[in-house]
């Protein structure tokens, strides 16, 4: 062994073992503790439950070079203002919906999960709906009985689960809030339902705030 | 921060990424083949390898528009170089371990075994 | 040595005798995992196919799940199996380690009945706790992730204790750290939060660190073993190259957490180190060759397996294209943001998994079949070696055509959904009802009618391999070296 070289010996790649993954392991620590931060609700890119109760959107900046959700004026889910632990206890119900349904075995979210049915980062802002003002309601009854619904396509048909009035709308919650998260642009290109303000000229005024009146 | 690619580009960043690895690995391959063999002129093969692997790099680079901004511009860099040298690093360790030996007394060439 | 060419316990070890039994329950289950890949490969083609008895999600959530539960049953299996031979010392609970061994079992067969019949529960905690989690790849409810943590810590034990009674070689230290991750991270994806992005976060904590760090590793240590048994390759040179490997993957692995940090709500910086370690990613890879075409010339390679040594180079073959090209394809931020959760990430997911793991238990099952029938000849002029060939033939041919089905499917998806159509749901069902994408979707289903087959041979030659052969394993190197 007189002739072992250092950086070849056994003993030498030990400890560059245990070194390399400890420090890769401390330097995803600190980062963890950092994401952490930044991705807990009610920080500037996972936004607080509450946001709910504003009109979201999804619009080009041009200084990150990408799509970021807007939060926009007041337009309550339902017509009804929840306070924040009312829109968490909600989006948390319709989050337990989406996985006790299992919904991610046939969409993705956050595009994770199955490729057999469309994702649904952005479902909450899908120009599908028709209209702002039917949206509500048409996925609430969609998530209740989805299998004769136009919004099936190629045949490929959403089964019924078994979803009650209660849960579909907690998961509307759900999807509204989950539109909210700033996804570095993901999905790109995306062109939201339009949301404006009934017939008046779209200027980004307060004043939607005031005709933000519940919906239907 | 990044810049996507354009439509136009999709085919382009794909072959060109697959090449990365196929051009990178054929350049491995060439050179350790070279080196066991004692066939000199096989690293000519084997540096061809190589400059399509810069090829490969520099038009991913170029499609991926990774030139645009200065910390992708350095990763490129970073590939070029890394790519260039790791076949001879770990060739190096290969020798390095192998020194302690004793017991192989097929020091001298043997023939190959084709592997693959 | 018993009577060459019997499949008999008199010819294994404690750890032996229990890992057969872990191998027998995973081969069954990758039949499972075919079997629900056909049924959901088929919805695609055809929907109403068995719609609202076994939707689509629950044959996916079973094909994907009977994956993981085969390999881990798979790496649990060959762990034993080398044990006491790498220890030098018996397993030390081995009645722990049956009695695991079946409880493990009992609970898969509880859970899988559960997704079959049961299917979906209400939006409360007790779904989650009973049915099913709902997460993609761990949708094990609650109860059975405290049942796969208390199965991988007794594991744990049994190893750590065998290793420290016996002597603690530098596989067996690899291998005790190994676990410990294995077991530790998956409590990283045992709790609720209504925070999806948070969900995220940690739920690849599991998913990635599992797979692409701590899995890696334990094949590395398989595969060590198997270079100083089958190769006889010196243990010092295997366990140093086994040193420079983890240093490799976990250095390149586990910040390489990053590439799946881009689009979940997770800040900007990750693109940095996602985009960083994607480069570094080809560097392991590089290593390998380099190191393979050195190893072929100074070693002669000396096999005593064939099939064995057949599944390890497709190993290396499955893991460089699986792995490095189909996965620097699109791992770029760039690109990524328009093949993320496409059929670009099945074709990889298929061909990596396979490639890189399917290989490697497969390769130990022969391993595991020459001793179980007292080390018996398994090389060139095999009687019925066409079943083993045959067997590796379809199982890549059929890979090969579904990875390039959905290839081609995800590179039309990418642009027609993602870049042009935006991602909403008109521009997913213009993708999917695409030329391009049907007529990939219809040779995945080919492709997955070949693996099948392949699947079926391979079962086949597994309970007969060697059955009619009277020749012993070892003296043949002279006939050897002529194949």
């Amino acid at each position: 062994m007189a002739q072992e070289i250092w950086w070849a010996s056994t003993s030498f790649w030990r400890k560059s073992a245990i070194w390399v993954t400890g420090f890769s392991f401390v330097v995803l620590i600190f980062l963890t503790f950092d994401t952490v931060k930044q991705i807990t609700a009610g920080s500037p890119r996972v936004p607080a439950y509450s946001v709910i109760n504003n009109r979201i959107d999804y619009v080009f900046d041009a200084k990150r070079n990408f799509q970021v959700p807007v939060i926009g004026p007041e337009e309550p889910l339902f017509g009804k203002k929840l306070t924040e632990e009312e829109a968490e206890a909600l989006v948390s119900h319709g989050k337990l919906t989406t996985q006790a349904k299992n919904c991610m075995d046939c969409h993705t979210l956050l595009g994770n999960g199955a490729y057999y049915a469309p994702d649904l980062t952005k479902a909450w802002l899908d120009p599908s709906w028709g209209s702002k003002e039917v949206r509500e309601q048409s996925m609430v009854e969609f998530l209740m009985d989805p299998s004769d619904k136009l919004h099936n396509s190629i045949g490929r048909r959403m089964p019924k689960l078994g979803i009650t009035e209660e849960e579909a709308k907690a998961t509307v919650a759900f999807l509204k809030w989950m539109s909210s998260i700033d996804t570095n642009g993901f999905p790109a290109n995306f062109k939201p339902i339009d949301q404006a303000d009934a017939p008046a000229p779209a200027t980004a005024e307060p004043a939607a705030e005031v005709g933000a009146a519940p919906v239907q | 921060m990044i810049e996507p690619v354009a439509l136009a580009n999709f085919f382009t960043v794909f072959f060109s990424a697959a090449m990365v690895i196929m051009t990178g690995a054929t350049y491995a391959l060439l050179f350790a083949y070279s080196r066991v063999k004692g066939m000199p002129r096989m690293m000519l093969l084997a540096y061809l390898a190589y400059l399509g692997l810069f090829a490969s790099v520099m038009t991913l680079a170029d499609a991926a528009n990774l030139f645009h901004n200065t910390f992708w511009t350095v990763i490129v860099g970073l590939m070029l170089l890394g790519y260039l040298v790791a076949p001879h690093a770990i060739w190096k360790l290969c020798v390095g371990t192998h020194a302690l030996e004793p017991e192989d007394d097929k020091a001298h060439p043997v023939k190959i075994y084709q592997q693959s | 040595m018993s009577v060459l060419g019997i499949l008999t316990s008199a010819n294994l070890n404690g750890g032996q005798k229990l890992a057969t039994k872990y191998f027998t329950v995973a081969i069954a289950l990758f039949g499972a995992q075919v079997l629900f890949g056909l049924l959901a490969g088929i919805q695609y083609l055809n929907p109403d196919f068995l719609y609202g008895i076994l939707d689509f999600s629950v044959n996916r959530m079973l094909h994907i799940n009977a994956m993981v539960v085969w390999l881990l049953f798979g790496f649990i299996g060959s762990v034993y199996w080398l044990l006491e031979d790498e220890s030098g010392a018996p397993v030390v609970g081995l009645g722990l380690g049956n009695l695991i061994f079946w409880v493990f079992t009992l609970a898969v067969v509880v859970v899988v009945l559960v997704f079959l019949l049961v299917q979906v529960g209400p939006g409360e905690l007790k779904s989650i706790w009973l049915i099913n989690e709902g997460r993609e790849y761990i949708e094990a409810p609650r109860w059975a992730d405290i049942g796969i943590v208390v199965c991988v810590l007794a594991f744990f034990f049994n190893v750590a204790a065998t290793f420290a009674k016996g002597k603690f070689t530098g596989i067996g230290g690899v291998l005790v750290l190994d676990l410990i991750a294995l077991a530790g991270l998956y409590l990283a994806g045992m709790w609720y939060t209504p925070n999806i992005s948070m969900d995220q976060h940690w739920w690849w904590w599991v998913i990635h660190l599992w797979v692409e760090a701590t899995w890696e590793v334990l094949v590395g240590c398989l595969m060590a073993y198997g270079l100083i048994t089958t190769m006889g390759v010196r243990r010092r040179i295997v366990e140093t190259w086994l040193y420079i490997e983890v240093a490799l993957m976990f250095g390149s692995g586990i910040l390489g957490l990053g590439h799946h940090y881009f689009w979940i709500g997770t800040p900007e910086y990750w693109f940095t180190i996602g985009g960083f370690f994607s480069a570094l990613e080809p560097i392991p890879l590089v290593a390998m060759v380099v190191h393979a075409v050195f190893d072929a010339g100074h070693h002669k390679l000396k096999s005593t397996n064939h099939p064995a040594l057949a599944w390890i180079i497709a190993q290396a073959f499955g893991n460089f294209f699986g792995a490095g090209v189909w996965g620097f394809m699109h791992t770029l931020p760039q690109i990524n943001l328009y093949t993320h959760g496409t059929q670009w990430t099945a074709s990889h997911g298929h061909l990596a998994f396979f490639g890189a793991y399917a290989t490697m238990v497969i390769a130990f099952l022969y391993i595991a079949l020459q001793k179980w029938r007292g080390g018996v000849y398994m090389s060139s002029n095999l009687a019925g070696a066409w079943k083993w060939k045959w067997a590796i033939f379809l199982l890549h041919a059929g890979l090969i055509a579904m990875v390039m089905g959905m290839l081609i499917a995800g590179y039309e998806q990418s642009q027609i959904e993602r870049a042009i159509g935006g991602s909403d749901w008109v521009a997913y069902f213009a993708a999917q009802s695409h030329r391009w994408f049907m007529q990939g979707m219809f040779w995945r289903q080919i492709g997955g009618w070949v693996f099948a087959s392949g699947f079926v041979l391979l079962a086949w030659d597994l309970m007969t391999i060697g059955k009619r052969e009277t020749r012993p394993a070892v003296q043949n190197e002279t006939a050897e070296a002529a194949a």
